[in-house]
């Protein structure tokens, strides 16, 4: 015994509201596609790692609560300074002025 | 483009200019796909009328080239080349037999047979 075409379309009808389905007997293009896909913008966006908590970070965060580190490259470069101003090789001062800087010109 | 970039960088690991790039079109393309979907789907949904489509189709065709998928290229975490990425390590060639040799890379062993 053949099922009545108009039954099957009921079941279809009801599968589809069960499992939240469009239901589209004509199979007209209703773009429902694109609604069925996942984004994809979270995965994509995540591919180059983070930037997590560095020394620095640490060090800008503590410094107004007046607790400082060590910093090894920070002592280095201080000793490096002195070291250098002792052989007067130490960086010229800042010409603050356009006059002053118009005579240490002169000077040469 | 300059106007999309963050005014302060979040990322970590190696940075190079192309790496800043490719970063930025991944964040652009994913604070603009909601609206890019919602186009696609006026476009290919035939029961509206062929007008609002049609603007539908000029609307997604205007928007910015940084907002397009196509846009994005994935490049190695480690060096920033763009060419013979390994997709699940994230790693150019050369970078990922680097770390592999150096056994930084778990459950990865060279081939010996």
């Amino acid at each position: 015994m053949a099922t009545q075409y108009s039954r099957v379309l009921e079941l279809a009808k009801v599968q589809c509201r069960i499992f939240s389905l469009n239901f589209n007997p004509e199979k007209l293009r209703l773009g429902n596609k694109i609604l069925r896909q996942r984004l994809r913008g979270p995965s994509l966006s995540a591919w180059y790692p983070k930037k997590t908590v560095s020394f620095r970070d640490l060090q800008a965060t503590y410094k107004p609560l007046g607790l400082t580190m060590f910093d090894e490259g920070e002592d280095d470069r201080e000793e490096a300074i002195q070291i250098a101003k002792l052989r007067g090789k130490g960086r010229p001062k800042k010409k603050r002025t356009a006059a002053e800087s118009r005579s240490a010109k002169k000077k040469k | 483009m300059s106007m999309f970039r963050n005014k302060k960088l979040d990322l970590g690991g190696f940075i190079n200019g192309k790496i800043i790039r490719d970063h930025t079109k991944r964040r652009v393309f994913e604070a603009n796909e909601v609206e890019r979907q919602a186009l696609r789907y006026v476009i290919r949904n035939t029961s509206l009328p062929q007008r609002a489509r049609a603007q539908a189709q000029l609307q997604l065709a205007q928007m910015h080239a940084y907002t397009r998928s196509t846009q994005i290229k994935n490049r190695c975490v480690a060096g920033g080349v763009a060419r013979s990425v390994f997709r699940d390590f994230r790693l150019g060639r050369y970078q990922f037999r680097e770390q592999a040799l150096a056994g930084e890379l778990p459950g990865v062993r060279k081939a010996s047979w």
